[in-house]
């Protein structure tokens, strides 16, 4: 299988006045996992569809491979973006059997793996005669899951997989992915709001935050560069100055501050001061940098 | 007290310390074969880089070894190069740390040596 970047450069895009993404740059290596995370309209969507030309980009340009992705059916036949159903009861996939929705996928997707489709609707106990519009939340997910893995693309996109999905079968799908992924080494971008636990899944974690992308880094990589500093309010103060403070909690004289510095500069700051040093999850990263100031109750 | 840094540790240091304990407790021999990162990945929902990096650490410390083509094995002698870098850790981590809460406490010496003493000889 051959193997290739996905690449946007200086993408914009608006809906009306509301500006969604903004000047953009995004490179996807071929063989890995992204974790791809972001709050509520932060754009996440959005870029998956500009991605897989799904969606006109106002201005910038993606190329996969070196080649433009619009209306190149040679570069969009390496690409597949399995979404979340819209839920419209009256959209054309709606009246479906889901044997029948596989069947379209097969024909849409170069490399369709039938077998493996079949193989993975009963492992997630997915009855194929069902017709779409009677499936649950978290069945719609499990179709989109089947898409995405079976069209075995080299570079496949998820959004929100995970949405709806007990945690069973979101253990079953991140086993799944692993799974393929020893297999195929194909490129995986997942979008999605339940970090911790997937957090480990991903190679590298992209965060993007009003409409651009605050990080992209190898998720332990960044997560390392994350420290909560804990104590007696003034002991704290003195080990933070001079770092940079991203979050302060405080109760009584307790008071704790999230910090970004490097495992040296820490060291350096903490000496000789009585305060705890703890790691920080992906989450709690992630809420340190997104949170914007907002929901920091101790 | 000087600060501490808590052992939350990277994924990829677990898995280490996951194989190190295997390979002390005899789930893995020496000269035999532990599992691919692959299957480490499937196991632990983990993504195969991080788990390759747990297996490159205990290759570099000569725990483990590559056969080309094949897989990784324990390496003759891991166990006690295990044992002995755990050793080296062990004073820090625990002797320490278990002074510093008795102190904290109002246990005595004594007191502390007694326990000490009576916990080895209920170990197994």
């Amino acid at each position: 299988m051959e193997q290739m970047a996905l690449k946007a450069v200086g993408l914009n895009k608006s809906f009306g006045t509301k500006e969604v993404l903004k000047n953009l740059d995004l490179t996807i290596e071929p063989g890995r996992i992204y974790g791809l995370i972001g709050r509520n309209g932060a754009g996440k969507t959005t870029l998956l569809a500009l991605l897989t030309a799904q969606l006109a980009a106002d201005g910038g340009q993606i190329t996969c491979g070196g080649e433009p992705v619009w209306e190149n059916p040679a570069a969009l036949s390496q690409l597949c973006f399995s979404r979340e159903f819209s839920g419209a009861p009256n959209s054309v996939a709606a009246g479906l059997k889901v044997k029948d929705y596989f069947r379209i996928a097969s024909i849409y997707y170069k490399n369709w793996d039938d077998a493996y489709a079949h193989r993975l609707a009963q492992r997630f106990g997915l009855e194929e005669n069902k017709r779409i519009n009677k499936l649950s939340k978290g069945m719609l997910s499990m179709v989109t899951i089947v898409v995405a893995l079976a069209s075995r693309a080299p570079i496949t996109l998820l959004d929100e997989p995970v949405a709806g999905l007990d945690v069973v079968a979101r253990e079953l799908f991140y086993k799944l992915l692993l799974e393929d992924y020893a297999e195929t080494g194909r490129t995986f971008v997942v979008s999605t709001h339940i970090i911790e636990e997937a957090a480990a899944v991903f190679e590298e974690v992209i965060i993007l935050d009003e409409g651009h992308i605050l990080e992209k880094a190898p998720t332990e990589e960044l997560v390392a560069q994350f420290h909560l500093i804990s104590g007696r309010e003034d002991e704290v103060d003195a080990a933070a100055a001079g770092l940079t403070v991203l979050s302060t909690e405080r109760m009584g004289r307790h008071k704790a501050v999230t910090v970004r510095c490097g495992e040296n500069e820490l060291a350096q700051a903490v000496r000789g001061r009585d305060v705890d040093v703890t790691a920080l999850n992906l989450q709690k990263v992630f809420v340190a940098l997104c949170g914007h100031g907002e929901v920091q109750d101790g | 007290m000087n600060g501490t840094l808590n052992d939350q540790s990277s994924i990829y240091l677990q898995i280490a310390k996951m194989l190190e304990d295997s390979i002390l407790r005899g789930i893995y021999q020496e000269g035999e074969q532990v599992p691919s990162t692959n299957e480490l990945a499937r196991q632990y929902s983990i993504n195969p880089a991080t788990a390759a990096k747990g297996i490159n650490l205990l290759v570099d410390e000569g725990v483990l070894y590559k056969k080309r083509g094949i897989g990784m094995f324990v390496a003759e002698g891991a166990v006690a190069l295990v044992q002995q870098k755990r050793r080296a850790a062990f004073y820090q981590q625990y002797v320490t740390a278990l002074a510093k809460e008795a102190k904290s406490l109002g246990l005595g010496e004594e007191e502390l040596t007694g326990m000490i003493r009576r916990a080895y000889s209920e170990a197994q």
